[in-house]
C-alpha cells in the first residue's frame, strides 16, 4: 500500500494505492489519525489506485470516520475500482460515507 | 600451530627486511673497500716500482759515468801500452758496484805486433782482484757484443745480459764506451772501455722487494728475457714472450711488447700466467738500459684484508640476525601466549560454556583490548541467551495457549448436527479454516423448536486473538438471541446493539443469518454487510441470493435490518461463505474471485452438503497453494430435503 497526500482548498486529499488489508490498514489508520490530530477535518480519500480492500481496511475507515465525526469533520471517497465498489456496496459503506465517481467530481460537488 | 605461525611470519618478515639491508650494506662496504684498496695498492705498486727502478738506474748510471769518464780520457790523452793495464784495476777497485772492467784495443793498434790487447780486471772474491789479458786464438773478443755494438753504433751501449765464460764466468751485463784517436787528421776507432755488472747484485735488489704475502718483482731485458725472477730457472733462459707462447696468451704478449717499448701500467692477469693465482701486474721501464721492471701482486693477497673485513661484517650481520630471531621469538611468544589462552577459552565458549572466564590480559595493548572485548562479548552473549531462553519460553507458552484457544474455539462451533427429530428434512455442513491458529470467522446452526432451523455465518473484521474474542461474543449473542424465537432482522438488530457498546476499536462483524421453516421450506433471512450467499435450485444453475441492505454489526448504534423471504423446494441448496474464499490469492497475485466460486458451485448440484463444503475448500486451497493463507475461510452448505415428508 502506498499513501500520498495533498491539500486542495479545504480538502485534505489522501491517495491510496495497492492493497489495503490486515497488514497495511493499520498504517492508513495511523497516518489519517495523525493528520486529524494536526487539524485536518475534511478528508477525501481517493481510491483510484486501490486494488483490494479487506474487512480490516473497512475497519480502519470506520475508525477514521468515527474520529472525524467526533471532531465535526467529514470523510468522503472517490474513484472506486469495481472490486472495492462491490465491497462498499455489500458492506453498506456507500450509505454511510459520500462516494464520488471521480476526484474532480468530488471537489466540484462541494 | 597458530602461535608458531605468527612467530614464523614475524621472523620471516623482519628477517627478510634486515637481511636485505645487511646484504646491501655488506655489498657496499665490500665494493667500496675493495675499490679503495685497489687504489691504494696501485699507488703503492707504482711507488715501489719507481723507487726500485730509480735505485737500479742510479746504480747503472753510476757505472755508466765511470766508464764514460775513462772513454773520454782515452779519446783525448796520449798513452802508452804499459799505462793501460793499471787503469782497469783502478776502475774495479774504486767502484764496488763494478764487477769487472776491460779496455780492449783494435788489433795491432797499440802494440804493432800484438793482435790482441785487452787488459781485464775482475773481482775474484771480496778482497782480491785478478788482472788478466783477454784475447787469444780461442777468444776473439772483437766478435763479442760488448765490442761490436759500440764499435758499429759509434756510441756507448749496454749489452744484453750474457754468460761470460771468457772473463768473469758468470751472468753479467756490460756497458761499453768506444774511444777514438786522431790519425792523419781523422778520428779513428781505437777500442772500447767496458764495465761489467754482475746480475746477482741486481737480483738482490729486486728480490728484496716484498709485497704482501706472495708478491714479487722481476726484471726483463730489451728482448724480454728474464734478468731477475724468484724462479731462478727462468733467468736467462725464458722470456716473457716464450711464456706468452707457452700459455697461448695474447694479453701477456701485448704486455711484453709494451714493457720492452718503455710502457708503464697496471693490468690484471689470469691465474697461471705469471703467478699461480689471479694477480695484478705493475710495470715501469728502466729507460737508460732499456729494461723493464714488473711487480706481481696476487689478488688474494690484495683482497685479503678486504675479505677479512667482509668476513667480519658478515659475522656481525649473522650474529645480528640470530639475535633478532631470538628477540622476535620472545616478542611473538609474548603476543601469542595470551592469544592461545584466549583461543582456548573462546573455544570453550563456542561449545556453550558461557561461564568460562576469559584470561585477564595485562598491558593495555591490542591483545588486552581484544581480551576485554571478548569478555564483553561473552557477557552480552550470556544475557542474550538468557533473554532468548525467556522469550522462547514465553513464545512457547503463548503458542500452547493459542493451541488450547483454538481447541476451545473449534469446540464451540457445531461439528455435526445432534440426532434430533427433523434432521432428515435438511442437511447442513460447514468447514472453517482460520488463517492463524485462531480466527474471526464463525458459523452456527441450531434448531429452534421442532420445525425451525437457525443458521448463521459471520466474519469479524480482523484476524487473530482480538477477532477470536469478538467472534466468541458474536456467536454467543446470536445463538442466545435466536433461541428467543425472534426473526433474523431482530436478531441482528439486537446483536448490533449489544456489540456496539464501548466498541472503540471499531471492530465489526458481518453476519448472514436465516431461519428455515422445515414444514414449508420458507427461508426468512437477513444480512449485516455479509457476502451474498449462493443458491442452487434443484436442477438449476448457481445464482447469487439477493439480500437486504444492512450495516455490519458493532459500529453503528441505530443500524436497522430487514428480512427477505424465499421458498425453498426440495433439493435446493444454499452456500454461504466468507470473503476468505473469494479473496484468496494465488502466487501470481490474482484473487480466487466470485466467478471462480460460481464455476466451482456449478459442479456441486448433485453433491452432499459435506462434499460441497469440502470441494470448495479444496478448490481454494489448491488455487492459493504455496501462498500463506491471508484470511480465515468458512463455507457453510445447506440442503433442503423436505420432500421426504
Amino acid at each position: 500500500m502506498e499513501l500520498k497526500n495533498q491539500k486542495q482548498d479545504k480538502f485534505f486529499i489522501v491517495e491510496v494505492s495497492g492493497r489495503m488489508d490486515a497488514i497495511s490498514a493499520p498504517e492508513f489508520e495511523k497516518s489519517c489519525l495523525e493528520w486529524i490530530q494536526q487539524g485536518e477535518s475534511t478528508l477525501l480519500v481517493d481510491l483510484a489506485g486501490l486494488e483490494y480492500m479487506s474487512s480490516a481496511g473497512l475497519r480502519s475507515i470506520l475508525v477514521v470516520g468515527k474520529k472525524l465525526k467526533s471532531v465535526g469533520g467529514s470523510l468522503s471517497f472517490s474513484s472506486l475500482a469495481p472490486t472495492v465498489a462491490h465491497v462498499f456496496s455489500i458492506s453498506n459503506f456507500a450509505s454511510m460515507f459520500p462516494v464520488h465517481e471521480s476526484l474532480e467530481k468530488a471537489l466540484g460537488n462541494s | 600451530m597458530k602461535s608458531r605461525g605468527l612467530a614464523f611470519k614475524l621472523i620471516l618478515f623482519t628477517l627478510s627486511g634486515t637481511t636485505a639491508v645487511f646484504l646491501c650494506a655488506f655489498i657496499y662496504i665490500y665494493l667500496s673497500s675493495r675499490n679503495s684498496m685497489m687504489r691504494y695498492v696501485e699507488e703503492n705498486a707504482r711507488n715501489l716500482t719507481h723507487s726500485t727502478a730509480y735505485q737500479i738506474e742510479k746504480l747503472l748510471t753510476g757505472v755508466e759515468k765511470v766508464v764514460l769518464n775513462y772513454g773520454a780520457i782515452l779519446s783525448t790523452t796520449q798513452y802508452e801500452a804499459e799505462n793501460i793495464a793499471p787503469l782497469t784495476e783502478q776502475i774495479v777497485s774504486t767502484n764496488p758496484e763494478i764487477y769487472g772492467a776491460a779496455i780492449a784495443f783494435e788489433p795491432n793498434r797499440i802494440v804493432e805486433t800484438a793482435c790482441y790487447f785487452s787488459p781485464y780486471s775482475y773481482r775474484m772474491d771480496e778482497k782480491h782482484l785478478v788482472n788478466i789479458m783477454l784475447g787469444d786464438s780461442s777468444y776473439h773478443y772483437f766478435t763479442m757484443d760488448w765490442y761490436q755494438i759500440p764499435k758499429e753504433l759509434n756510441r756507448p751501449a749496454w749489452t744484453e745480459p750474457y754468460y761470460d765464460d771468457g772473463g768473469g764466468n758468470m751472468v753479467m751485463a756490460t756497458f761499453a764506451v768506444p774511444f777514438y784517436k786522431d790519425h792523419n787528421g781523422a778520428r779513428r776507432f781505437q777500442g772500447v772501455v767496458t764495465a761489467d755488472i754482475a746480475l746477482h747484485g741486481l737480483q738482490q735488489i729486486v728480490s728484496a722487494i716484498r709485497l704482501y704475502d706472495s708478491g714479487f718483482a722481476f726484471l726483463i731485458s730489451k728482448n724480454g728475457v728474464f734478468i731477475t725472477h724468484p724462479d731462478k730457472n727462468l733467468i736467462m733462459t725464458d722470456s716473457i714472450f716464450s711464456i706468452a707462447e707457452e700459455k697461448q696468451s695474447s694479453l701477456l704478449r701485448w704486455i711484453g711488447k709494451d714493457m720492452i717499448s718503455g710502457g708503464e701500467g697496471l693490468v690484471p692477469l689470469e691465474s697461471g700466467l705469471l703467478a699461480g693465482s689471479k694477480c695484478w701486474l705493475y710495470y715501469a721501464p728502466l729507460s737508460s738500459i732499456g729494461w723493464s721492471l714488473g711487480i706481481v701482486i696476487p689478488e688474494h693477497d690484495l683482497l685479503g684484508s678486504v675479505n677479512r673485513l667482509g668476513r667480519m661484517v658478515f659475522l656481525i650481520a649473522v650474529s645480528g640476525v640470530l639475535l633478532m630471531i631470538v628477540f622476535v621469538m620472545l616478542i611473538a611468544r609474548r603476543i601469542t601466549k595470551p592469544l592461545k589462552d584466549l583461543s582456548a577459552t573462546t573455544m570453550e565458549i563456542a561449545r556453550g560454556n558461557l561461564d568460562a572466564r576469559l584470561p585477564d590480559v595485562q598491558g593495555g595493548d591490542e591483545i588486552s583490548t581484544l581480551a576485554s572485548s571478548f569478555e564483553d562479548m561473552r557477557l552480552a552473549l550470556k544475557d542474550y541467551i538468557k533473554n532468548l531462553t525467556e522469550t522462547t519460553a514465553a513464545k512457547e507458552r503463548i503458542e500452547s495457549e493459542l493451541k488450547i484457544a483454538r481447541n476451545i474455539q473449534m469446540s464451540f462451533l457445531p461439528k455435526a448436527f445432534p440426532p434430533l427429530p427433523g434432521k432428515d428434512r435438511f442437511a447442513i455442513s460447514a468447514r472453517i479454516e482460520p488463517a492463524r491458529q485462531i480466527g474471526g470467522d464463525l458459523y452456527d446452526y441450531s434448531l429452534i423448536g421442532e420445525d425451525r432451523l437457525f443458521f448463521a455465518v459471520g466474519d469479524v473484521s480482523d484476524k487473530g486473538i482480538p477477532a477470536a474474542l469478538f467472534m466468541a461474543v458474536t456467536k454467543t449473542l446470536l445463538k442466545g438471541i435466536a433461541e428467543t424465537g425472534m426473526e433474523p432482522s431482530e436478531i441482528l438488530r439486537r446483536c448490533n446493539l449489544e456489540l456496539y457498546g464501548e466498541n472503540d476499536s471499531m471492530m465489526f462483524v458481518t453476519v448472514f443469518c436465516g431461519i428455515l421453516d422445515m414444514r414449508t421450506g420458507m427461508l426468512t433471512y437477513s444480512n449485516a454487510g455479509h457476502e451474498h450467499p449462493i443458491i442452487i435450485r434443484q436442477g438449476g444453475q448457481p445464482e447469487s441470493l439477493p439480500v437486504p441492505d444492512g450495516f455490519f454489526l458493532g459500529v453503528m448504534e441505530d443500524a436497522s435490518y430487514e428480512n427477505m423471504e424465499i421458498k425453498l423446494e426440495p433439493g435446493d441448496k444454499i452456500i454461504i461463505y466468507t470473503d476468505g474464499v473469494t479473496e484468496a490469492m494465488n502466487s501470481a497475485g490474482a484473487l480466487y474471485s466470485h466467478a471462480n466460486l460460481m464455476a466451482t458451485a456449478r459442479s456441486c448440484s448433485s453433491l452432499s452438503t459435506e462434499e460441497i463444503a469440502e470441494k470448495i475448500l479444496d478448490s481454494v486451497t489448491q488455487f492459493s497453494s504455496g501462498i500463506p493463507q491471508a484470511d480465515d475461510i468458512t463455507v457453510l452448505a445447506l440442503s433442503f430435503t423436505g420432500a421426504k415428508y
